[in-house]
C-alpha cells in the first residue's frame, strides 16, 4: 500500500445526484471485494482525505471506479475534477470481504450498492445474486454493471418508481429460501443493517456487513473511524478503516 | 556549516521533526510508508495506567482548513505498550517519547514510575487533552497545577520530562513558567484548541462528545505566537507544534523559538507528510549552509 498519483479518466454524472469516477494507476496492488481508497482532496482547505469505497476495477487496464454521492463540499469539489487532472490517492484500503462460500447473496442500499461490483469482479469463481434497493427510480445506478457477472440482479425502490417496490432488505429475504446462499454480504446504511438483523432472525447464513465512520488518517493510526463490536473478550472498539471495514453482523453493536 | 542535529535536554535528534502524540499511533501504520528512522523523533499515543475506550463515535469533524477530533485518549493501556510496542520501538533508529496521561496525581505518578522501565527516550506530560472530563486538561490550566504535576513526575521519573501546553488558558507564557519551576526538561506547545462543529440540519454537534481538540493549518498563527510567548518565558527548550504541514511551517517555528516540532494533523492529509518535511528540510540546511539551531528565537519584531 502506498500513495499514489492517479490519472481522471472519466468523471460523470450517472444519476440524481451520483456520479461516477475513474482513475488510472501506473501501478495497482492486487484489491479485494469492498475494500477502500483515501482521495487527497484538489481543495486544500479540506484537510482530510475522503474515503470512498473501490465499486470496481480493472487490473489489466490499471483503472478504479469510484461511484460516489455529492452529499457535502468535499464530493462537491470531486465533481469538479476534469479528464487528465491528478489525484493523490491512497489505495487499497481495509481488510475487504473475500466469500469463502459459493453461492453468496448481495445486499445493498442505496450507495452501499457501490461495494458490490468489485466483491463480484474480485471473485469471478464465486455464484452472486445481487439485490440493491433505491428510494426512487431516479437513483438507481449499476443495475447493469452487476447483471454482467451476477446470476441474478433485483432492483427494488422505495416507492416502487422502479423494480419491485419496497425495502431491498424485505425482498432479499423474500428470495433467501428459494437461493439458500453460503454467505451474505450487505452494505448500506446503519439502519439496513438493523433491518436486516430482524428480517434474517434466525437464519444461520453468516451475514457480513461493511461499515461507514468518518475517517482521520485511513491506515489506522488515529483511531477516530472506531465502531463498537462484541467478541469473545468482550465488547469493544475497533477501526473500521485497518481492522474492517467488513465485520460479522453479528458482532457489530448497533 | 549545514546541521540539521537538534538537542533537547541531552537527547539529540538527527533533525527537529517529531510526530505529534494521537496523530502517530505507536508508529506501525506508518512504518509502512517510510523507515521512521528518517525522523527526528515520534511521540506515541497518550498512555494511561488501565486500557482506555475513549468516546463514542463520530469522534472527527473536519472544519475550514482543520479539524476538530475527540478521541478521548483511547489507547491499550500502559501494560499493554511495554509489552508490545516498546521493544519494537526501541529497535528503531529514533528518539521515542512515551505520552502520558492520567486522571489524578497519583495516576501520573504510578504512569511515571513504569515509563522508567521501558525503552522510551524521554516523556511527554500530556495535561492539556480537552477530551476526557477527568484529569488531562484539570491539570493543564492553573499554573500551580501545572508545576505540582510536573514536579511530581520529575521526583519518580528518571527520564527528561516535556510537559505539553493547552492553549486553552488565559496565559501560556505563565504556564510555561510553571511547567519549568516544576523541574521540567522541556515543554511542547500547543495541543488542541477546545471548539465545537455544528450541524444547522439537526440543531446537534458533529462530534458524538460535543466539543473537541481543533488542529491543523488554522490553528498555526495561535500556535506561533504562543511558541514566541513562552521562548520569552522560560530557559528550557520549547517543542512547537500547531498546524505545520511543510518545512517552510517549521523555519517559522524555530524562528519563534522552537529547538523543535512535531508534525500532527498532516499526517493524515498526507502519511509521508512527516517524512517529506525531514527531507525537505535537509536540502533547506544544505543548500543555505545553515546550522538550523542558529534560527531558534531569532524573530525579529517590527
Amino acid at each position: 500500500m502506498k500513495d499514489r498519483q492517479a490519472i481522471v479518466v472519466k468523471n460523470t454524472r450517472v444519476a440524481d445526484e451520483i456520479w461516477s469516477m475513474t482513475l488510472r494507476f501506473d501501478d495497482l496492488d492486487e484489491i479485494k471485494g469492498a475494500q477502500f481508497l483515501d482521495i487527497k482532496l484538489p481543495d486544500r482547505s479540506k484537510i482530510l482525505r475522503r474515503p470512498f469505497c473501490i465499486c470496481d476495477f480493472d487490473a489489466a487496464e490499471k483503472t478504479v471506479e469510484v461511484c460516489y454521492a455529492v452529499v457535502g463540499g468535499g464530493t462537491k469539489v470531486l465533481t469538479e475534477a476534469k479528464e487528465g487532472d491528478k489525484l493523490n490517492v491512497l489505495l487499497p484500503l481495509g481488510n475487504g470481504y473475500s466469500p469463502k462460500g459459493k453461492k453468496i447473496m448481495l445486499i445493498g442500499g442505496g450507495m452501499g450498492a457501490a461495494v458490490l461490483p468489485a466483491v463480484v469482479t474480485a471473485n469471478p469463481d464465486k455464484e452472486f445474486y445481487a439485490y440493491i434497493g433505491f428510494a426512487n427510480a431516479g437513483k438507481v445506478v449499476l443495475e447493469k454493471q452487476l447483471a454482467d457477472n451476477c446470476t441474478n440482479v433485483t432492483v427494488a425502490t422505495d416507492d416502487g418508481s422502479y423494480g419491485k417496490k419496497g425495502f431491498v432488505t424485505t425482498v432479499a429475504r423474500e428470495a433467501y429460501d428459494a437461493i439458500q446462499p453460503d454467505e451474505i454480504f450487505v452494505c448500506g446504511p446503519e439502519v439496513m443493517y438493523r433491518a436486516i438483523k430482524k428480517t434474517f432472525e434466525g437464519v444461520k447464513t453468516p451475514v457480513y456487513v461493511s461499515l461507514e465512520q468518518r475517517m482521520g488518517c485511513g491506515i489506522g493510526a488515529c483511531l477516530v473511524c472506531n465502531c463498537k463490536v462484541k467478541r469473545a473478550d468482550g465488547e469493544g472498539y475497533v477501526r473500521v478503516c485497518k481492522d474492517g471495514p467488513v465485520f460479522l453482523l453479528d458482532e457489530v453493536v448497533l | 556549516m549545514s546541521n540539521l542535529k537538534v538537542n533537547i535536554a541531552g537527547v539529540e535528534f538527527k533533525n527537529p521533526v517529531i510526530t505529534a502524540s494521537g496523530t502517530f499511533g505507536f508508529g506501525k501504520e506508518y512504518g509502512e510508508f517510510y523507515p521512521l528512522s528518517a525522523l527526528g523523533g515520534i511521540c506515541t499515543k497518550g498512555l494511561t495506567l488501565k486500557k482506555r475506550e475513549g468516546n463514542p463515535p463520530p469522534r472527527v469533524a473536519e472544519t475550514y482548513g482543520g479539524m476538530l477530533n475527540s478521541v478521548g485518549l483511547q489507547n491499550p493501556g500502559i501494560e499493554h505498550y511495554l509489552a508490545e510496542d516498546d521493544k519494537r520501538l526501541a529497535k528503531e533508529d529514533v528518539v521515542v517519547i512515551a505520552n502520558i496521561a492520567g486522571s489524578t496525581l497519583e495516576d501520573y505518578i504510578a504512569i511515571a514510575e513504569r515509563i522508567n522501565d521501558s525503552h522510551a527516550d524521554m516523556v511527554e506530560l500530556n495535561i492539556s487533552c480537552p477530551n476526557v472530563k477527568q484529569g488531562g486538561m484539570a491539570f493543564g490550566v492553573l499554573p500551580k497545577n501545572v508545576e505540582e504535576v510536573t514536579r511530581a513526575v520529575k521526583n519518580v521519573c528518571r527520564k527528561p520530562v516535556i510537559t505539553k501546553l493547552s492553549p486553552n488558558v488565559s496565559c501560556i507564557a505563565d504556564n510555561a513558567r510553571a511547567a519549568e519551576s516544576g523541574g521540567a526538561d522541556a515543554v511542547s506547545l500547543i495541543n488542541t484548541l477546545s471548539g465545537m462543529a455544528v450541524n444547522y440540519r439537526t440543531r446537534r454537534p458533529v462530534l458524538a462528545n460535543n466539543n473537541g481538540g481543533l488542529s491543523g493549518p488554522c490553528v498555526k498563527p495561535v500556535a506561533l505566537k504562543m511558541v514566541w510567548e513562552c521562548y520569552n518565558a522560560v530557559k528550557i527548550p520549547i517543542i512547537g507544534l500547531g498546524g505545520i504541514t511543510c518545512y517552510t511551517d517549521v523555519l517559522e517555528f524555530m524562528i519563534c523559538g522552537a529547538r523543535a516540532v512535531q508534525v500532527g494533523t498532516a499526517n493524515f492529509s498526507d502519511p509521508t507528510a512527516a517524512y517529506d518535511i525531514a527531507k525537505d528540510l535537509e536540502k533547506y540546511v544544505e543548500e543555505n549552509d545553515v546550522d538550523i539551531n542558529d534560527l531558534v528565537g531569532t524573530l525579529i519584531l517590527n
